[in-house]
């Protein structure tokens, strides 16, 4: 059941791509008096099948071991390639040059990487699937938490004190924001979600060659943008595409990359595994207070275009859990074996 | 001052302090402010209204009122502003080039005529017809706190308050959450200073719209969450002389700068750096301000 690499498929949205990508946002979270808090969803009381209803696919394929005497075992499992072959795309093999220096001007100083294929998650994480993981008591399994930031998880909680992302409430998202990606998530956050389902959070020459598609051949083609070369406020959710909040992950298809993952530009800044280091034009290092993470890809705030291009790379600070940033989860091709029958 | 009762004359009286100047004179020889603003008036036939936008150094008012003026050029949130004439599109240049090259704008000079004003016209374009003409300087905050300190050390400065008709006092939200006095103090001597040099009969509150507005929201987002609760318990002398003494008034959040990160000059100095822009909250306070103007600044 082989991913298909290159096939351009139809948007199962026709309203939206009619509407050449208008969507209307809902703006910032909402307000408590109008928050309608997400309804716990009724899960199987099987191991196995509660964990592909949570969407731990990648988790199901790496601990096959633990699963394979289940009768539903091998039902799962190819419901879980099927799942994946349609929430997940190919990125070919390329190569990226990523700016080292703040004003990343022509001649100043670049690493470029070599990016081996990967697969990549066509949508951003949305509140429905973050719900799985903070019902699941995700905020309490430390294995997924680096020790450093142990002692910090306690901050991590809602605008009621439950563990769970900033903007949420009593431990549970807006249902009318089911869909928008999660935001108010720290870096930390982010990772903890992405091993938990068996996955991890692309690294920046990752994200970089997905959103650039500079791939190994004579042309030498970058793309600024997913779509192309011009910025098209159409096509992406940013502070000119006048909407002033985040948008359904599914939303502006007609802004997707050649293998249809959507919103590398634009709607949230995504956050990466990549650590972020700069200097100015002098080779002076410039840091920030505390450990700061790459974050790619502009948001629906972001004022100045060039900075939702695929080449444009800034930071955050990865305790940081702001309105506009949120993530997407990649999958090494290595662990993808059933593509080749494996 | 009114412009209907200015006729050819050999002189033109200054916009801000009304002193008479010579008609040939590029800035005002009192007060320093631009003779062009006058001269605008009298082309538009009319007074504008000047909505001032206060605070203490390094609070953030270049870069607030630079991005304010950029994004209503960009018909944010509906709102049409048409600057009138070139000088006034030089504080925003000024800002959006410098936050595009991922730098802050220098700090502005304490001499008035270095000081950046812009003249605009602002409307909204759907809802209504009224159109506001409005001149916001861009006062250095050193110069408001000399004046503040010791009042008439700028007259310029008071002859603004005076004639403000809205006000946008900026506060570093920042700063106050992380527990210092200093945004307080500096905000209630502010406004204790506005409080005397507008006049009131007897106890009557002053009507001007006051927005007050906690800056530097990136570095504290709690303070998005609820501001007039931020301010209730972070800058409660402020929070006491707005209920005492101001009829007319709101807290906002706003922020710039989407991510801030250090590094140093060559004298390892250390120098700030915005890692990307974020405008979140400008607009807000400007909007509720217009929405308390009296009737005299809009035409219809």
């Amino acid at each position: 059941m082989a991913l298909k690499l290159f096939s351009r498929r139809r948007s199962n949205d026709q309203a939206a791509a009619d509407r050449h990508g208008q969507y209307e946002g809902l703006g910032l979270p909402p307000t408590f008096e109008s928050f309608q808090p997400a309804s716990l969803p009724t899960l199987d009381h099987d191991a196995l099948k509660r964990a592909f209803q949570q969407g731990r696919y990648c988790a199901i394929l790496r601990d096959q071991h633990q699963w394979k005497d289940s009768p539903q075992f091998a039902f799962v499992v190819s419901e879980v390639h099927r799942e994946l072959e349609q929430r997940m795309a190919l990125v070919p093999a390329g190569t990226v040059s990523i700016a080292q220096t703040l004003s990343a001007q022509p001649g100043d100083s670049e690493e470029d990487i070599a990016v081996e294929a990967f697969l990549l998650d066509i949508h951003c994480v949305t509140n429905a699937r973050f719900q799985h993981f903070v019902d699941a008591g995700g905020y309490d399994m430390l294995e997924h938490w680096p020790e450093e930031i142990w002692p910090h998880l306690i901050e991590l909680e809602d605008l009621t004190g439950q563990p769970g992302p900033r903007f949420w409430r009593q431990g549970r998202h807006d249902v009318r924001l089911a869909e928008h990606p999660v935001v108010g998530i720290s870096w930390y956050e982010a990772q903890a979600y992405s091993l938990w389902i068996g996955q991890h959070l692309p690294k920046e020459a990752e994200w970089q060659m997905a959103a650039s598609w500079h791939l190994h051949s004579s042309t030498n083609l970058v793309r600024r943008f997913p779509w192309g070369d011009a910025m098209n406020k159409k096509r992406c959710n940013i502070w000119g595409s006048r909407i002033g909040g985040t948008v359904p992950a599914s939303a502006f298809p007609n802004g997707a990359a050649p293998n249809h993952v959507l919103q590398l530009v634009g709607n949230v800044w995504e956050w990466t595994d990549t650590e972020y280091s700069i200097t100015d034009g002098n080779n002076r290092p410039i840091v920030g207070e505390m450990p700061m993470h790459v974050v790619r890809g502009g948001a629906f705030d972001t004022y100045f275009e060039f900075q939702a291009t695929s080449q444009f790379r800034t930071g955050q600070l990865a305790l940081a859990r702001t309105h506009n940033t949120g993530f997407r989860c990649a999958m090494n091709l290595a662990d993808a074996n059933w593509i080749n029958g494996g | 001052m009114a412009t209907a009762t200015y006729t050819r004359s050999a002189t033109m009286p200054c916009l801000i302090c009304e002193q008479k100047n010579s008609l040939e004179a590029v800035v005002c020889n009192t007060c320093g402010a631009p003779m062009a603003l006058i001269q605008e008036a009298v082309a538009q036939d009319r007074d504008p209204c000047i909505v001032t936008v206060v605070g203490d150094s390094n609070v953030g008012k270049t870069v607030y009122l630079g991005m304010l003026l950029d994004m209503l050029s960009n018909r944010a949130d509906d709102f049409e502003a048409v600057p009138k004439g070139a000088y006034s599109v030089n504080l925003q240049h000024s800002v959006v080039s410098h936050l595009s090259m991922r730098q802050f704008p220098p700090k502005t000079a304490m001499e008035v005529d270095d000081w950046h004003w812009a003249y605009y016209q602002v409307r909204r374009r759907k809802r209504t017809t009224d159109t506001y003409d409005l001149v916001m300087p861009d006062m250095a905050g050193e110069a408001i706190a000399a004046e503040v300190a010791n009042p008439k050390t700028f007259k310029v400065i008071r002859s603004l308050l005076e004639k403000s008709a809205g006000a946008i006092l900026l506060v570093d939200g920042a700063l106050a959450a992380a527990g210092s006095p200093q945004p307080d103090f500096f905000a209630l001597k502010l406004m204790s200073y506005l409080d005397g040099v507008i006049a009131t009969r007897g106890e009557k509150k002053l009507t001007t719209p006051v927005a007050v507005v906690l800056s530097k929201g990136d570095y504290c987002p709690e303070v998005f969450d609820d501001p007039r609760s931020f301010a209730q318990s972070n800058l409660n002398r402020l929070w006491n002389i707005c209920e005492s003494r101001f009829a007319n008034y709101e807290f906002f959040a706003t922020s710039v700068v989407g991510a801030l990160a250090y590094g140093s000059d060559e004298y390892d100095n250390v120098v700030p750096y915005p890692l990307h822009i974020a405008p979140r909250g400008v607009i807000e306070p400007f909007e509720w301000v217009l929405t308390k103007l009296q009737g005299d600044c809009k035409r219809r």
